[in-house]
C-alpha cells in the first residue's frame, strides 16, 4: 500500500533563501508524525504545503495518491487542517462558525447536528456554543481550530503545533483524542515545541533542519542511532560536603540544586554505578531522595541534535 | 440532507455577515432616516416649489446616496478582505474543497447586494415621503428614478469590484483605504470615458453594459489574484 502522505524533493523559495530544500518525507496510513525542528527550519510551511495554503514550490505533494496542485479537491477532501492561528469571521457564533464550516467540509446537516455538540461538549465549549467567536479566549479558540480540523472525521489530520495555548487538561484531551482517531484509521501529522507531548503520542518522528528531514524514526530507534549517553540521576535531601567521589564515576552536570546527573563512560554498565553512587553517598553522610538510570528522551535527542548541527 | 453548494454557502455567509455589520446597520436604517430628517429641515422655498427650484425627497435621498453609497462599498469590502486574510480567516475556507475563486465573488455580491438594498430602501422611503406630501412620482418621473437607481446601482458594483481588487492587493487596513480614496474614486468614471471622448454615443444603457462588464473584468481578476496568492 503507499503512503498516505508523500512528499519528494519538495524546494519552496522565500526571497531567495530556501525554506525547504529537497525534502522527501513518506507517511504511512495510521501514523501519528510528530514533525519537529528549530524556530524556523520550514515545518510550518510543509503543513501550509500540504493543506494547499502554500501553492508555488517544487517537487510532489501527494496525499492519499492524490497530487495536491493538480488533484486539489480530491486532496483537500481527505485532509483536516489546523493552522497555528486560527481566524474566524468575527460576526461569527462559535455554533455557526463550525456549522458553516463543516458544510463546506461537505458534511451533511444531519451529522452536523450530531457531531458539533459532541465536539463542543468533548472539548468543554458547549456552553459557549452561542457565544460570538471575537470573544472567545485564546486557549478556546484555539480548541474551536481543533474542531473544525475534526468535523469532517478526515483521513489525515495536519495540525500546526495544536497543543500550544492549551492548558494540560486540554493537552491531555487532544492527545488523547490523536490516539483515538488513529485507532480508527487517521494518519496524523503535528508539528510541536512541546516535546514531552510528541514522545506521548508520536510513533515517529522527523527532524527538520534547514529544509530538509535531517533524521526520522521511531524515538526509541533515534536514541540508539544517535548514541546518546545514558545517566545515572541522583536527588539528595542531605548533600554531603564534598561530591568529588561522584567525578570517578562519570561526567558530573548539575540539574537542580538537589539534583545531580552522572553521565556514564559509553559502554560503563549502570548498575555497578548505581551501586557505587549509593555506597559513597551515604559513607559521605548524604541522604538519598532517588537515585536510577535517566533514559534519554526526546527533549535529549533535539538538545543533542542541536548542539552536533551547530558543531557542524 | 445533501450539502449545498460552496458558492452558495459561502454567498449566504457573506450576505448574513454583511447584513450583521454595524456599517450596514448604518446604510439601511441611520442613513435612510437622517436623509428624510435633512429634507424635512430643508427650507420650503427649496422642497415645496414645483418648478426648477422644487426639490423632491426622492430626488434628495437619492443624491445623498449615490454620493456615499460607491465608497461606502469600496471601503467596506476592502477594509473587510484586508482584515479577515491578516486574521488568517481564509486560511480556513481555501483548506476546504472549494474553489478560492469563489471567496472573492462571494464577497462581491455580498457586500453588492447590501449596499444595493439600502440605496433601495433609502429611494423607497424619499417615494414614500413624496407620496404623503402630495407629491407622488408618476410617468416620466418614475422612469428617471428607475434609471438613476439602476446607475447607482451600476456605481455601486463598480466600487465593490474596485473595493474587492485592492482589498486583494493590499496587506495593510491603511493601503487599501488610501487606494480606495484616492484612486478608486476615479475609477468608477471609468465607463463613462468612451462617451466623453466621443468613441461611443451617450446612452444610458450602453453605458451600463460598459459599466457590467468592466465590473466583470475586475472581480474576475481579483480573483485570479487571489488563486495565485499564498496565505
Amino acid at each position: 500500500m503507499p503512503p498516505l502522505v508523500q512528499l519528494e524533493n519538495v524546494r519552496k523559495v522565500y526571497y531567495g533563501r530556501a525554506v525547504l530544500n529537497d525534502l522527501s518525507l513518506e507517511i504511512p496510513e495510521g501514523e501519528v508524525f510528530g514533525y519537529i525542528g528549530p524556530n524556523g527550519a520550514g515545518k510550518t510551511t510543509t503543513l501550509k504545503i500540504l493543506a494547499g495554503l502554500v501553492t508555488k514550490f517544487e517537487g510532489s505533494v501527494r496525499v492519499g495518491g492524490n497530487d495536491v496542485a493538480r488533484d486539489r479537491d480530491k486532496a483537500h477532501g481527505l485532509i483536516g487542517f489546523m493552522p497555528q492561528s486560527c481566524g474566524f469571521q468575527s460576526w461569527r457564533t462559535v455554533q455557526s462558525a463550525l456549522d458553516s464550516l463543516g458544510e463546506l467540509s461537505g458534511v451533511p446537516a444531519e451529522l452536523r447536528a450530531k457531531r458539533i455538540p459532541a465536539l463542543l461538549e468533548r472539548f468543554r465549549l458547549l456552553d459557549a456554543r452561542h457565544k460570538k467567536v471575537k470573544d472567545l479566549s485564546g486557549g478556546m479558540t484555539q480548541k474551536l481550530g481543533l474542531i473544525q480540523a475534526l468535523l469532517h472525521e478526515p483521513k489525515l489530520l495536519v495540525l500546526d503545533e495544536p497543543l500550544e495555548g492549551l492548558d494540560p487538561p486540554s493537552r491531555n484531551l487532544l492527545k488523547e483524542i490523536i490516539r483515538e482517531r488513529q485507532q480508527a484509521g487517521t494518519t496524523v501529522l503535528f508539528s510541536s515545541h512541546i516535546l514531552s507531548d510528541v514522545e506521548d503520542v508520536a510513533d515517529r518522528v522527523g527532524i527538520l533542519n534547514n529544509g530538509k528531514i535531517a533524521t526520522s524514526g521511531s524515538i526509541r530507534a533515534l536514541v540508539t542511532d544517535f548514541g546518546l549517553p545514558l545517566e545515572i540521576g541522583l536527588e539528595l535531601s542531605v548533600a554531603p560536603g564534598n561530591l568529588g567521589y561522584l567525578d570517578e564515576l562519570g561526567t558530573v552536570t548539575q540539574h537542580r540544586p538537589d539534583e545531580w546527573r552522572i553521565r556514564l563512560v559509553d559502554g560503563t554498565p549502570s548498575d555497578p554505578v548505581v551501586h557505587a553512587v549509593i555506597e559513597k553517598t551515604l559513607a559521605a553522610g548524604g541522604k538519598i531522595r532517588k537515585v536510577g538510570l535517566v533514559e534519554p528522551n526526546l527533549d535529549d535527542l533535539f538538545a543533542q541534535y542541536i548542539e552536533r548541527a551547530h558543531a557542524n | 440532507m445533501p450539502t449545498r453548494s460552496p458558492t452558495r454557502v459561502m454567498l449566504r455567509d457573506e450576505l448574513v455577515g454583511f447584513a450583521r455589520s454595524k456599517v450596514m446597520i448604518v446604510l439601511w436604517v441611520v442613513l435612510p432616516i437622517l436623509a428624510i430628517a435633512a429634507y424635512l429641515l430643508l427650507p420650503q422655498e427649496i422642497t415645496r416649489s414645483r418648478g426648477l427650484g422644487g426639490l423632491s425627497a426622492t430626488a434628495f435621498v437619492g443624491f445623498l446616496m449615490s454620493s456615499v453609497a460607491g465608497t461606502v462599498a469600496a471601503l467596506m469590502v476592502a477594509v473587510d478582505i484586508v482584515s479577515e486574510r491578516n486574521r488568517k480567516v481564509y486560511e480556513l475556507f481555501v483548506i476546504r474543497p472549494i474553489r478560492r475563486e469563489t471567496i472573492i465573488w462571494a464577497k462581491f455580491l455580498g457586500v453588492f447586494a447590501c449596499v444595493t438594498v439600502a440605496c433601495v430602501v433609502s429611494l423607497g422611503l424619499g417615494i414614500a415621503v413624496d407620496a404623503v406630501r402630495g407629491r407622488a412620482p408618476g410617468g416620466d418621473e418614475l422612469y428617471d428614478i428607475v434609471k438613476s437607481l439602476v446607475s447607482l446601482i451600476g456605481v455601486i458594483a463598480m466600487a465593490s469590484a474596485v473595493g474587492v481588487v485592492f482589498g486583494v492587493m493590499s496587506r495593510t487596513i491603511l493601503v487599501a483605504v488610501i487606494l480606495v480614496l484616492y484612486v478608486g474614486q476615479n475609477l468608477t468614471i471609468v465607463p463613462m470615458l468612451p462617451v466623453y471622448l466621443g468613441w461611443l454615443p451617450n446612452q444610458f444603457w450602453l453605458i451600463m453594459l460598459i459599466t457590467a462588464v468592466l465590473t466583470g473584468l475586475l472581480v474576475y481578476g481579483a480573483s485570479v489574484m487571489f488563486r495565485r496568492s499564498e496565505l
